[in-house]
Parts: C-alpha cells; sequence; structure tokens
C-alpha cells in the first residue's frame, strides 16, 4: 500500500459564532443540541485562534486568524510560526483554496479532501465546513439527566438517521443544564468503538457571548495525541459581505 | 541384441502402420500439449513477477520494522537519526545475488497546476540508481528523467491528463512535513511516464529524492525504502535473509517479494501447480486411447497369440511383447511430441504470438501484463510429461496383455 494522498490541510471555515436564541421555557433535547451546534457558527465573525498540536512525532504551535460569514464563507490566515506564515484557505460555496506564500500560488482544492484532517490536526475539516445541522443528520435521545460532579447536564445520545451521510456511528455530548455549554462530545464509529472526543472548557465571554474557548481534542486510538484550539479574540456580527472572501484577499493577506 | 519378445512387438507395431501412427500422433499431440502449456504459463507467470516486481517493489525491500504496512513518514530506516546510505546501499551491492539497489523516500501530497489539484504519492528516488534496479523509469512517454537536485518532476500519463499537465509546465507540490508544518514548493515537468498500473499512473509523481526530503523537512539520511533487485525473482527469499543476516542491524528489515507481495507468489505456485492436473487429465485421457488400440491389436492377432500358446510360449513372453509394444509407441511418441513442443516453445520465446490486435493489456495484481503468449522452456516438464507418457502407454498395455495370456488356445484355433 502506497501513501494515502493529503492527511494534511489547510482548511477551516466557521469559527465559533453565537446565535443562541432567547432560552425557552421546556427547551426539547432537539433544541438544546441544536443550539450548542450553532454555537459554532453564527452570521458572521471574526477571530484569533492558537492551535496547539501534540503528535507522536512532533508538536508545534499555530497561530490564526479566522473570518466567516454562514457557513458559506471562510477565510483562514496563519500568522505564526514564520514558515507558514500566510499560508491561507478560502472557503466560498463548495470550492476551497488554498494559498502558499513560499511559492506566491493559489491552488483549489477538490472537494474529496474535505473529510481530511486539518492542518495537521485532530480536528477534521469536516468539523470546521459545516454544511448541515447535527439535527438534520441525527436523531436525538436523552441518556441521562441529573448530577454529574456536582452539575446539573443532560447527556444526549445522537444517532444517525438512515439515510443520512455521516462518518460517526454514534455521538454522544454532555451539555450543562445551566448554561447549555458543552463538557463534551464523544464520536464513536459505526462498529461503536470510541474513535475520538471533544473536551470543552475556559467558557467565558467572548464578543458579548459565553463560548468554550478552549476545545482538546483526543484520537482514541492515538494514545498521547492531543490538539488544543484555544480562541485568543473573537468578535460576532463584524459584518462581513460575500464580497470580503475574494481570491485577491486570499493572497494579499489584508484585512 | 534384444529379446525375441521384445523384437516381436517392436514388429507388431509395423503391421499396421496407419493405426501405429494415429495412435502415436495422439499420444505426441497430448505430450505437446503440455509442454506448451507449462510454457505458456511459465512465461505469464513471468511476466507477471517480472513486471509485479520489476516496475516498482523491486523483488526485495529493506526498511525500518515497522513501516509497512502503514508507510508512516516518520519510520525512517535508522529511526529519528536515518542512516548511513551510501554504507547501505553498498552492502546491498555487494550480496552475492543482487544485480542493484535503489532508494526511495514516499509521501502523500498534493499536485495541483492552479486550476487543478489531485492527491498524489509521491515517490523520491534517485534517478541513476532508480533505472538500474526498476522498470520504472523505463516506462518514460515523453521528456526525460528529473535531475538529482533539481525542483523537476515526473507525472503518471493519467495524472497528468487530469491536471492538463505538459513538459515544461510549472506545477505546485504541496506535502505534510516531518515537522508538522506543510511543505511547498513549484516543479516543472520534466517527463510523463506511463507504466500500465492504474495506481502508479494515476496518482503516482517521481521527483529526485534531494528534493522530496528537503520538502519533507526530512535529513538525506532519511530514507523509507531500499529497492533491490534480484534477476532470478524466486532466489529472492534466501538472497533477502542472506542480506538480513549481512546488514547485522535490528533496526532494518530485509523482506523478499514473497513477503510483501504474498498473493502474487500464491498464484505463481497455483499456476504451476496447476499444470499437474493437466498433465493427469491429459495422459488419463491417453490411457483408453492407447488400451483400444493395443486391445484391437491382440485381438486381431487372437490366432497367431493361440499358436504361440500352443507352441509353449508362456504368459510371461506374450506380456513382455505387448508390453515392449506399448513402450516403442510411447518413446516414439514422446520423440514427436518433444521435437514439435520444442520447436512451438522455441519460436514463441523468440517471436511471441501477439494478441493486442484482440485485446489491449491488462493489470493483474498491480502488474500489467501484455497480451503477448510468450513461452518459456518448461525443461522439467519435458522430463515429467514423458516419463507420465511411458508410463501410460505401459498402464494401457497392462489389460490388453491380460486378455492376451488368457486366449484358450485350443477353442481359438479351432475357430470356435
Amino acid at each position: 500500500m502506497l501513501p494515502r494522498a493529503p492527511s494534511r490541510l489547510l482548511v477551516l471555515t466557521a469559527s465559533l459564532a453565537v446565535a443562541a436564541p432567547p432560552a425557552q421555557a421546556q427547551p426539547s433535547a432537539r433544541d438544546i443540541v441544536d443550539r450548542v451546534d450553532q454555537l459554532l457558527r453564527g452570521r458572521s465573525s471574526q477571530g484569533r485562534v492558537t492551535m496547539e498540536i501534540v503528535t507522536a512525532d512532533w508538536s508545534r504551535s499555530l497561530d490564526m486568524e479566522i473570518w466567516s460569514l454562514g457557513t458559506e464563507y471562510a477565510l483562514v490566515r496563519v500568522l505564526a510560526p514564520r514558515k507558514d506564515a500566510g499560508t491561507a484557505t478560502l472557503k466560498a460555496g463548495n470550492d476551497l483554496w488554498n494559498y502558499l506564500p513560499r511559492v506566491d500560488r493559489t491552488i483549489k482544492l477538490p472537494p474529496s479532501l474535505m473529510s481530511a484532517a486539518w492542518m495537521g490536526s485532530h480536528f477534521t475539516n469536516d468539523d470546521l465546513v459545516k454544511e448541515s445541522r447535527l439535527i438534520e443528520d441525527y436523531d436525538i435521545s436523552i441518556g441521562f439527566s441529573g448530577d454529574r460532579d456536582g452539575v446539573a447536564v443532560w447527556e444526549f445520545v445522537l444517532t444517525p438517521k438512515p439515510e443520512a451521510a455521516v462518518v460517526w456511528g454514534r455521538i454522544e455530548e454532555q451539555i450543562r443544564q445551566a448554561d447549555d455549554m458543552p463538557v463534551w462530545a464523544r464520536y464513536y464509529d459505526e462498529r461503536g468503538a470510541l474513535a475520538r472526543s471533544i473536551a470543552f472548557s475556559d467558557f467565558r465571554r467572548m464578543g458579548g457571548r459565553l463560548v468554550p474557548a478552549r476545545m482538546t481534542v483526543e484520537p482514541a486510538d492515538k494514545p498521547g495525541e492531543s490538539t488544543v484550539l484555544q480562541y485568543q479574540e473573537l468578535a460576532f456580527d463584524v459584518g462581513l459581505e460575500p464580497s470580503f472572501f475574494s481570491l485577491q484577499r486570499l493572497q494579499r493577506g489584508e484585512r | 541384441m534384444a529379446s525375441p519378445w521384445v523384437r516381436i512387438g517392436w514388429r507388431n507395431l509395423g503391421r499396421n502402420r496407419r493405426r501405429t501412427i494415429l495412435t502415436a500422433g495422439g499420444l505426441a499431440v497430448g505430450y505437446c500439449g503440455v509442454v506448451v502449456l507449462a510454457g505458456l504459463t511459465d512465461g505469464m507467470v513471468g511476466e507477471m513477477l517480472r513486471n509485479g516486481t520489476g516496475v516498482l517493489s523491486g523483488q526485495i525491500q529493506i526498511h525500518a520494522p515497522d513501516y509497512l504496512p502503514e508507510r508512516d513518514m516518520h519510520r525512517t530506516i535508522g529511526g529519528r537519526d536515518g542512516t548511513e546510505l551510501s554504507r547501505l546501499l553498498e552492502r546491498a551491492d555487494a550480496q552475492p545475488g543482487v544485480a542493484a539497489a535503489a532508494p526511495r523516500v514516499y509521501a502523500g501530497g498534493l499536485v495541483s497546476t492552479g486550476g487543478a489539484t489531485i492527491g498524489a504519492t509521491l515517490i523520491g528516488i534517485d534517478p541513476t540508481r532508480e533505472a538500474r534496479t526498476t522498470l520504472l523509469l523505463g516506462s518514460l512517454r515523453e521528456g526525460r528523467v528529473p535531475r538529482d537536485g533539481a525542483n523537476e518532476i515526473l507525472l503518471g500519463s493519467e495524472m497528468a491528463r487530469t491536471l492538463d499537465a505538459q513538459l515544461g509546465d510549472e506545477i505546485v507540490v504541496v506535502a505534510p512535513a516531518a515537522d508538522g508544518s506543510l511543505g511547498n514548493d513549484l516543479f516543472t515537468v520534466s517527463g510523463i511516464y506511463h507504466s500500465g498500473i492504474g495506481d502508479l499512473d494515476v496518482s503516482t509523481a517521481l521527483l529526485p529524492i534531494g528534493t522530496l526530503q528537503r520538502l519533507l523537512a526530512l535529513d538525506p539520511g532519511r530514507i523509507h525504502e531500499v529497492v533491490v533487485r534480484v534477476p532470478d525473482p524466486w532466489a529472492a527469499p534466501g538472497i533477502a535473509d542472506a542480506l538480513q543476516t549481512a546488514i547485522t542491524d535490528p533496526s532494518v528489515a530485509v523482506q523478499p517479494w514473497t513477503t510483501f507481495r504474498p498473493e502474487m507468489a500464491d498464484y505463481a505456485r497455483l499456476a504451476q501447480s496447476s499444470f499437474w492436473l493437466v498433465l493427469v487429465i491429459v495422459f488419463t485421457m491417453a490411457i483408453f486411447g492407447v488400451a483400444n488400440t493395443l486391445l484391437m491389436a491382440t485381438f486381431e492377432r487372437r490366432f497367431e497369440i493361440a499358436l504361440l500358446r500352443a507352441l509353449g510360449a508362456g504368459p510371461g513372453g506374450l506380456v513382455r511383447a505387448i508390453v515392449a509394444e506399448a513402450l516403442a509407441l510411447g518413446v516414439i511418441a514422446t520423440g514427436i511430441g518433444a521435437l514439435v513442443g520444442l520447436v512451438l516453445i522455441t519460436w514463441w520465446h523468440h517471436k511471441p504470438p501477439d494478441l493486442s490486435v484482440f485485446f489491449g493489456g491488462f493489470s493483474m495484481m498491480g502488474s500489467y501484463i501484455r497480451p503477448v503468449l510468450r513461452t518459456e522452456y518448461p525443461w522439467p516438464m519435458f522430463g515429467w510429461a514423458a516419463i507420465a507418457l511411458i508410463l501410460t502407454a505401459v498402464l494401457a498395455a497392462l489389460y490388453p496383455a491380460y486378455r492376451a495370456i488368457r486366449t484358450p488356445a485350443a477353442e481359438t484355433l479351432a475357430g470356435r
């Protein structure tokens, strides 16, 4: 077997945008999961993110700036380290482009690469370039409701709908009852084995909304490896237009 | 001087020449069929092994022990520190039975012309050594081999078509590097190759090993593979063992193609063992034909046999005469069959029938097979088939001989 083609790409879109609807008196499981799902996207946003990647063979830290508009548009630019600085990815509709400053070229990425890992991290592109809502692809039930370590939480079980084209066999998610903040999510493959887990932490107000500013992904099959995504700055509804997300912007590196 | 019984047997062959010629001809065709089929199968298996191991994989490969099957970029020979490459190559070159050896680096990446981008396997090669070791660079269709140290790349034919890339075009290669960064650089298309093997032509690009190491942030001593050429594929397992012993480094794994392409070894053995089935079928059929002929012959001679019996001939002599007749038939048939078979095999070895007018080449188990029926010389099969044929003739003679000695002399002579 020859090495598989790209395991790693510069692809990132939607950032943490919070478009939380006003809390209802008796929200259903579906409403809560959808609200948390929507926590990770929004109308428009701009943020600065640090990503710490630890693998068995290397570790590195990336600083990035991210702009997004809905689920259709996103632009990510690497600020540091110097070796990768200026590398940028643009998503506009279904098209993905990558700008490589070292060779000053922009390349268009085939859609098949959307399922690849993102920037060598343990996030997949799919995590960040979500095309549809969880509630559209999964049936949601409450697996547990009550106290865990003194905190009132729900634990939801998401099972794929029969016709849904999704990679996971099951997702479990713990959400705090008090403020709808996610605590962890566990992703199982089709055979029911744990594939990876995401822990949410550092809940704080950014851009006027409460968000988990820190997300840690750990793959189940690679103990000791992890990716930590930490939001440094985050602003919402920053008034971006679709025209902002252009190839010129991708290459020029200006805001 | 042969015994009179043997002479009688031999002369009996001449009494009905047409029948003798037809029977011997039938046996000869069977013999010829078996050896030519064996030659064709040997040729086909040989072609499969030559292409299957010769184009890309080589007959022996050297890796870090944990490199296969994942081909993790970090699992280089000698670990993170790499290896003293020139010494390893010299060691391989010096091994008796080894014709050549070449180092390689593998990576997964993207190859892009800007508008079109495809996922690709990148193989870093030492152009000079690679040309001596595998047929990979021999499949170059246009352009030339990339120069050592240059940012030049060789694309598979299908890949070039998908990318719409021509000779001299500038393309971008992007690959995740060993330090976690995103290696990227510009390359010039120096050539396009067409191996006939889908995986290669569709998604594999070749570049100078040093250039790829730089792109991947790998030190020059860090390589993934040494490919070794052994002219006789079946000698590879023994040579691999000897080379493993000679290298003495437990962090280096030497494997013959029978280990990394077991399905090909299985297929080759299966194809060769199928000769035996053919052999058994052909000569079992022949037994009945020969027995029938000899039964006829002894029946025609029943008066003569009865007379011999009446004159005091023992059963041993009669049996000997009939067996000698069958034996002579077998030897003649073997001679004719071997001669015709050898002529056919020699002819098809030097000028193989080309069936490409009827159908194109095809790949089997990742090995490109030309529709050309080139035969090899199946020497052992000549021997085995001869033994089988003569054994057949003798076995077929036993029943007629039994009938002959049971001929009742008085009744037969009396015409009753």
